[in-house]
């Protein structure tokens, strides 16, 4: 059991809408990343799951019963602060044991499910210590820990990671995807990280001013963003977004005009939507790392563009370049755009000093004038996973 | 310096002469953080500071313990000698004698410090609480309310208060003493721990109420232990106000012997004629000392860094 579901959930402060009408089903064991920018009302939709703070309006359904009007524990869930949260009068043993002394539980059973948890999150060693001598690390664990031992269905998380410096971040982005193998429990997990939530979602969900944008799988996200605030924020350095004038629509994309040279986009429009196409003003969208240096004169099915870029990055693995306003590509209308290209290994390319740049128009997303991608032609079986085959039935 | 990324040539930083101008004793105090070194001019200044406010907060203790120690007869020699010649601690024999009910006083004394002092714990730890957590109606106002209060002394509402306590009943006994003294011990008792409690981050009450916890456990487990040392400073607060109110309102509210306190009872050094100063002065060193031994008892409990792994 665990399976969440939220019915235009809304929120208010007063005469401040925070969550604007939010529908959404978690499936049972699912691992669900709610992300966006702060303050986009991720922290108080997860309030609203835990039980912390009061529905305005809408209904959360847990396990078929609407659980608006009940306390946390009785929805069977457990949350772990950002702040950890932790009692610091108590032992790492005695914070954990925290919700079992609050259930009543027996001495003996306390102490086996305490050490359980230990184990899991290997604190054996730490239980009789205090958190204020604990590592940031340890002390998520703890949080953690104290979440695990009641052993609720879902369990929330919110920023559990952001205090934790960039090497432990990553070790613990590790950790929990295994506890979360190992629990087989929902785990709905807050973050303004995009690559907490590419990296351990199941599904993401991102959120942009107290509304869903888009929900789907993370490679979903990746490759085919439905608005442009998707575009932009799944993926890092974010995409580039170039103004462009539709010269031309068929039934296999549309032809864009970038600095003169005519681009075909393979996006599907509606044949309704076509007619007016031509003329409007797009916005053309190019991850950098689908950009490379241009080799030779311009084919057909690439762009090719000339950069100056104010500021190089050389990380080894990848270069990475920087054109700023003042420095960037003219776009169409002559304003100045910013522009990022991620370059495999090491290039020699120099700051202020013009590069040659391509990229191939199989890899362009392109957005209406309100933000609304049109949808690609692109197959994506080729770029997805394949659906987990089932254990049971499968080889 | 040319811009590097510019030129594309790496200019690496020379090191810093290490040999800087830092004070004099920087080899012996180099485990000091630089913040907390200071010159021997502002070392000199800063004894002096502690020296002279030393000086001016204990001068009067000694003078006190030197003159219990002195014959009565040499207190009003001329040239008065500080030091005591031939001198003795009969003093603190011949009080016990002169005044057979010190040792009653002392408890008096005690007692109403004492028992106020529960008094306004019981009351202004839950009411502090209250304050700092939770948001209600007319918090603004009580709050005011309770900083106009403690502006007042008691002696400003003796006579009101007199009434009252006629009315009540409560003259010539310990109440008449103990609940005015912690009336007016409860405003800035409240305010002290309530800024203490808001410390307290509001994120641990709500991880206990999602672990179950009520209101009630959570503020016993949880609140109550880390409140520890706030409610250690409220409680020695109390018991040294307690202490110093009790004289006025014994003076005005209480007539019985049996249940004066100490200051009221130290009185009884004042003859008609003269006073005995150095049974005075020993009987105060005394009456005290129970006082002191509590305060430091007390003192203990202030651990500071409870909060420390709470959060972040
Ligand atoms: N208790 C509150 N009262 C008023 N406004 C609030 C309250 N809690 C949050 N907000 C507002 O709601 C918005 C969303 O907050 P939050 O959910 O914390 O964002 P985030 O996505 O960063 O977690 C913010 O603009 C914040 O100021
Ligand atoms: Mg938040």
């Amino acid at each position: 059991m665990g399976q969440l579901s939220l019915q235009t959930v809304t929120k208010s402060f007063g005469t401040i809408d925070v969550v604007k009408g939010v529908s959404l089903d978690v499936v049972e064991g699912e691992f669900m990343v709610f992300v966006g920018p702060s303050g986009c009302g991720k922290s108080t939709l997860l309030r609203m799951i835990a039980g912390l703070e009061h529905t305005t309006a809408g209904d959360i359904v847990i396990d078929g019963v609407r659980v608006n009007d009940m306390a946390p524990v009785d929805r069977g869930i457990a949350m772990v602060f950002q702040s950890y949260a932790l009692y610091p009068h108590m032992t790492v043993f005695e914070n954990i044991a925290f919700p079992l002394r609050v259930e009543g539980l027996a001495e003996a059973q306390v102490r086996d499910k305490v050490g359980a948890a230990a184990r899991i999150l290997h604190l054996e060693d730490r239980l009789q210590q205090k958190p204020g001598n604990l590592s940031g690390g340890q002390r998520q664990r703890v949080a953690i820990g104290r979440a695990i031992v009641r052993a609720p269905e879902i369990f929330l998380f919110d920023e559990p990671l952001s205090n934790l410096d960039a090497a432990l971040r990553a070790d613990m982005r590790i950790e929990l995807t295994r506890l979360h193998k190992q629990l087989g429990a929902t785990m709905i997990y807050v973050t303004h990280d995009q690559i907490e939530a590419m990296t351990m979602a199941d599904r993401i969900v991102v959120l942009h001013d107290g509304y869903i944008a888009q929900v789907g799988a993370p490679l979903e996200l990746y490759h085919t963003p439905q608005t442009l605030f998707v575009a932009g924020f799944i993926g890092n350095p974010r995409m580039n977004v170039l103004p462009v004038t539709c010269v031309g629509v068929d039934a296999t994309g549309v032809t864009v005009d970038l600095e003169g040279q005519h681009l075909h986009v393979p996006v599907t429009v509606p044949a309704a939507a076509r007619a007016g196409l031509p003329g409007q003003r797009l916005s053309l969208g190019i991850r950098p790392e689908h950009i490379a240096l241009a080799q030779g004169a311009a084919a057909d099915g690439t762009a090719h563009l000339r950069v100056t870029p104010s500021v190089i990055e050389h990380l080894g693995q990848q270069t990475i370049g920087y054109a700023t306003d003042d420095t960037a590509v003219a776009g169409d209308g002559g304003e100045a755009v910013s522009f990022c290209f991620v370059l495999p290994g090491t290039q020699s390319i120099r700051p202020d000093l013009p590069v040659a740049l391509a990229f191939a128009t199989d890899d362009c997303h392109l957005f209406d004038a309100q933000g609304r991608a049109f949808a690609r032609r692109i197959d994506m079986a080729g770029l997805t996973l394949p659906p987990m085959a089932d254990p049971a039935t499968g080889g | 310096m040319s811009d590097p990324a510019i030129t594309g040539t790496y200019v690496p930083a020379k090191p810093a002469k290490t040999k800087t101008q830092v004070a004099p004793r920087a080899r012996r105090a180099s485990t000091r953080a630089m913040i907390d070194r200071y010159s021997v001019t502002e070392y000199v200044m800063i004894y002096a500071g502690i020296a002279l406010f030393l000086f001016f907060m204990l001068a009067p203790f000694v003078e006190g313990f030197l003159v219990s120690l002195k014959p009565l007869s040499q207190l009003f020699s001329t040239p008065y000698s500080f030091w005591p010649e031939g001198g003795s601690f009969e003093a603190y024999r011949t009080m016990w004698v002169r005044i057979p009910y010190f040792g009653l006083y002392i408890f008096n004394s005690l007692l109403i410090a004492t028992v106020s002092t529960v008094i306004v714990l019981i009351l202004v730890v839950p009411a502090a609480y209250a304050f700092a957590r939770f948001r209600f109606r007319g918090m603004a106002l009580v709050l005011g309310a309770f900083l106009a209060v403690s502006m007042f002394s008691g002696a400003v509402l003796l006579i009101p208060l007199f009434r009252l306590m006629r009315t009540l009943g409560l003259l010539n006994t310990y109440w008449a003493m103990i609940i005015p003294g912690a009336a007016f011990l409860i405003p800035s008792a409240i305010w002290l721990l309530r800024t203490y409690m808001m410390r307290i981050p509001p994120e641990l009450n709500e991880a206990a109420y999602m672990d179950g916890a009520s209101q009630f456990y959570t503020f016993r487990r949880v609140i109550l232990p880390i409140a520890r040392p706030g409610i250690v400073v409220v409680a020695i607060m109390t018991f040294i106000g307690a202490y110093a109110q009790q004289f006025i309102f014994a003076l005005t509210f209480n007539s019985k012997t049996e249940y004066m306190p100490l200051p009221v009872g130290l009185f009884a050094f004042f003859g008609k004629q003269e006073v005995i100063w150095n049974e005075l002065m020993a009987a105060s060193f005394v009456g005290i000392a129970p006082a002191l031994v509590i305060i430091f008892v007390l003192q203990r409990h202030l651990v500071g860094g409870l909060t420390a792994g709470a959060v972040k």
